[in-house]
């Protein structure tokens, strides 16, 4: 029984491993084929990774580069959304999502953030959530030993600092903990979308009669609140909200 | 010829055409063989009166076989354009002369429909030839289309966006055409136009051609060179001209008798030659316009379609800062190089640049356009070193071979030496050549390469199973360590425990030996009991492993549970007395009596303490 199961891990284990190298040879394919200014190919080679259902911030980011090139900006903004979501605090991913919305029609102004949501959204947006979980085990390890130390301390000063230190490390724990389950959480919402067609007419329900409240354009980035029928009930950066057809918008 | 009477009746005649079309427009004259007042004209029911009257008078003085007779002759013209159709009466006009009116004759016009061929017929005049034609050519002269027409001829049918093309408007005839005017230009709307008529001197260049086995003399009337600006099938609206064809009337459908009238009829005297005016339009025509193909663009492609040639120039390559040089960028060929986008080089950033001087000179051939197009960029170094001017590309689509050429120019490397040194270069110590960074340009970032941390998609670390195993491995192992070294201090703190609590049993057990080898005085087996009593004792008392067992240690733990000072020495005394007389024997009696009461007051003691 044990050889079996070893048996079959290994060759999992094989069978990952090509398609691992299989993926990165295509990455690195694609890659030339950008510094040669084949983006097509380029995107090609992209699409083709994408395929084997797997995904990373390189990934994306390049896609949405190759994108950014061919002029097919609500694209290129649409990879730099997955790319940032995967880990919002690549520095990279933001300047080119940046650079990619100046190419857009719709200029929003954002409604702006109290010092507080920016403060912890800012530091939220420090590490991605798989670095925040790996905080948090750190942490965890942290605060045991700190336990430890308050417990078993042999001298007096050895307790102060497992007491002082575990409560650091606890407030660390904790934040990272949250911040962790808040990235997950939004990674797997799929609460956003960006606008595909060139030009969407925002309506005040989700039908085609109600009233035109306002119009975007492609790449627009708006939040998905609510659904019915194939339509959204959406919000933009400046707080406006109006309903849209579904199709117009690509998820992610 | 002339009809007004010779004596000096006073008459009003009236010479008009009887039956003209609609639209057509023909005269009306009056003629009067005296001097009268008061021209009172009819009215002109039923038709436009465009103009009139026009009066004009003669009079002449004749003299035959001595009889001498004086002829005036005045004429009243009114020029018309009839209306509509029907059969129109016009009254008649009247001029007073020595107080009699004399009236004319009122008379009938017929109008007929428009034949669709139509012809204006500007009044049918040629002097005297129709003053008399009242009843003469009622029928309009026709031409058929067949001598004359109006033909465009397009050098190419089927052309690409940007690509030049040429129009030639011909005009086919086989009567003799005058006045030729452009009645209607069309407006070539998606093209780029330029005229290139031949107009030497405002006669055009005339040669004979045969058009199925028919000579004609054709003229050229326009010649346009056409750029299509979009693609698509673009209509080219047809042209319009208006001329006067000169037509031999077939004989005269009067036959005169009268000698002088054959003899004027005679061809030769062009008397039966009538003016037509024409209308002519040419056939409509399409053209088929091209996008140009985006397989194999290059990136410096701007638009030029046709044939060049691309050359730099440059004058010098070695100066001084501040000294200038001049950069000549020409491209030649075949093309619309007018609107030729000149490539653009682009200089090392501390060099500056004034706008180029554009230099466009063109030939107008048969063929199209053709020409140079030149800039000239003035460029002053302001820095010293040595720079490389990056080559320009010129692309542009051939047509003809239906793909894309590019040309660069030459590659220059440009040596700048520190010239004398600038005013203000010198003006203070202070003074800092530093710059700020020239940003020349923006990009998005490159792409990252290395490795692509491929994951599958979906996936995240956090509450995942192997998350919380993480955690509970850690929890685990912090319950294992802290349950192991509970146990480990229980244990330990239970042999120390127990070995103070049998510390006095011991030592007591280890006195008793050495009593009983005091008594039979053996000295070494006394001594080994002593000292293991002793050193056993404080050991286990104090909870010190015997491999750390010293002198020091023993002290020192003492020390630290507070044991007087004195005790601490009086312990170490007799341990060191009891070593010494371990390994120095030989000794007296006494002495072993001595050690063995200090030893039992040592332990004493310390059992009080400890």
């Amino acid at each position: 029984m044990k050889r079996y199961t070893l048996l079959i891990l290994l060759s999992f284990a094989a069978l990952t491993m090509t398609a691992q190298t299989q993926n990165e040879q295509w990455f690195e394919q694609a890659n030339a084929a950008y510094n040669a200014g084949n983006y097509d190919s380029a995107m090609m080679f992209y699409e083709q990774i994408l395929a084997t259902d797997v995904e990373s911030v390189p990934l994306y980011y390049n896609m949405g580069n190759a994108y950014y090139k061919m002029r097919e900006y609500p694209m290129a903004i649409y990879c730099y959304e997955k790319a940032l979501k995967l880990d919002p605090s690549n520095d990279d991913v933001r300047t080119n999502l940046e650079i990619a919305n100046l190419a857009i029609v719709d200029k929003i102004e954002p409604v702006p953030q109290s010092f507080i949501v920016k403060g912890w959204n800012g530091l939220k947006h420090k590490l991605s959530g798989d670095e925040w979980a790996y905080v948090s085990i750190g942490a965890f390890a942290l605060l045991l030993v700190a336990v430890y130390l308050f417990l078993r301390g042999r001298r007096t000063g050895w307790r102060k600092l497992g007491f002082f230190g575990g409560i650091v490390v606890f407030i660390v724990l904790a934040l990272s903990v949250l911040f962790a389950a808040q990235l997950k959480q939004a990674a797997s919402k799929q609460d956003q979308a960006i606008v595909m067609n060139p030009t969407v007419t925002v309506k005040s329900s989700p039908n085609e009669a109600s009233i035109d409240l306002f119009v975007l354009h492609e790449g627009t980035k708006v939040t998905l609140l609510d659904e019915a029928d194939g339509w959204n009930k959406i919000k933009i950066a400046n707080g406006s909200v109006g309903w849209l057809q579904a199709d117009f918008m690509r998820r992610f | 010829m002339s009809l007004w009477a010779q004596d000096d009746d006073p008459t009003l005649t009236v010479s008009t055409k009887r039956q003209v079309m609609v639209g057509e427009r023909f005269q009306v004259v009056f003629e009067a063989n005296f001097e009268g007042k008061h021209f009172n004209a009819p009215s002109f029911e039923g038709f436009n009166v465009l103009g009139g009257p026009f009066t004009s008078s003669s009079s002449s003085v004749q003299i035959v076989n001595g009889s001498v007779t004086r002829s005036t002759k005045n004429t009243y013209t009114f020029a018309l354009q009839a209306a509509q159709e029907g059969t129109y009466r016009i009254g008649s006009a009247s001029l007073t002369v020595k107080g009699n009116k004399v009236s004319s004759e009122p008379f009938e016009i017929k109008v007929i429909p428009d034949d669709g061929s139509y012809a204006a017929s500007s009044g049918n005049t040629n002097g005297n030839t129709s003053s008399q034609g009242q009843t003469q050519n009622t029928s309009d002269p026709q031409v058929s289309g067949k001598d004359l027409f109006l033909k465009v001829i397009p050098s190419k049918k089927s052309v690409y966006v940007g690509e030049q093309l040429t129009l030639t408007y011909k005009l086919y005839t086989k009567v003799p055409v005058s006045s030729l005017s452009v009645s209607k230009s069309p407006s070539y709307a998606g093209f780029w136009t330029k005229d290139i008529s031949d107009n030497n001197g405002g006669n055009l260049r005339q040669s004979s051609e045969y058009v199925n086995g028919v000579e004609y003399t054709t003229a050229e009337i326009q010649r346009i060179v056409l750029v299509p600006q979009r693609s698509g099938t673009l209509p080219l609206e047809p042209m319009s001209i208006e001329c006067v064809a000169q037509i031999r009337t077939q004989g005269n459908s009067r036959q005169s008798n009268d000698p002088f009238d054959i003899f004027f009829n005679d061809p030769f005297f062009n008397r039966n030659i009538t003016n037509v005016r024409k209308e002519l339009s040419c056939n409509s025509l399409s053209l088929e316009v091209k996008n140009l193909p985006e397989n194999g663009k290059p990136a410096s492609f701007a638009g030029a379609v046709g044939n060049y040639n691309f050359k730099s120039d440059i004058d010098k390559t070695e100066l001084k800062t501040n000294e200038a040089f001049t950069l000549t960028l020409t491209v030649t060929g075949t093309g619309n190089i007018e609107l030729l986008k000149m490539p653009e080089p682009t200089f090392p950033p501390d060099f500056e640049v004034y706008d180029p001087k554009i230099i466009t000179t063109t030939n107008n051939t048969a063929n199209g356009l053709s020409g140079t197009k030149k800039a000239e960029y003035l460029v002053i170094p302001r820095r010293a070193g040595s720079f490389n001017l990056t080559p320009v590309e010129f692309s542009y689509f051939n047509p003809s071979t239906g793909s894309y050429a590019s040309l660069t120019s030459e590659t220059y490397s440009i040596q700048v030496e520190k010239g004398a040194a600038g005013e203000s270069d010198e003006g203070s110590i202070f003074a800092s050549n530093q710059e700020g960074i020239k940003y020349l340009g923006s990009d998005i970032r490159h792409i990252m390469t290395g490795n692509p941390k491929l994951k599958s998609t979906g996936t995240t670390f956090f509450a995942t199973p192997g998350y919380f195993v993480a955690l509970l491995a850690l929890l685990l192992t912090f319950i294992v360590l802290l349950l192991v070294s509970k146990k480990r201090e229980e244990l330990k703190q239970d042999n120390a425990a127990n070995r103070n609590r049998k510390a006095t049993k011991v030592a007591r057990g280890r006195l008793k030996k050495a009593e009983q080898y005091l008594k039979v005085k053996d000295q070494d087996k006394f001594y080994v009991e002593m000292s293991q009593a002793l050193w056993g004792y404080i050991a286990d008392k104090l909870g010190i492993e015997r491999s750390k067992l010293s002198m020091d240690t023993v002290s020192e733990t003492m020390k630290g549970k507070n044991v007087p000072d004195d005790l601490t020495q009086q312990f170490i005394d007799t341990l060191n007395s009891c070593e010494f007389a371990r390994f120095a024997p030989g000794s007296a009696e006494e002495k072993m009596d001595d050690l063995y009461r200090r030893g039992i007051e040592v332990i004493t003691k310390a059992e009080k303490v400890l």
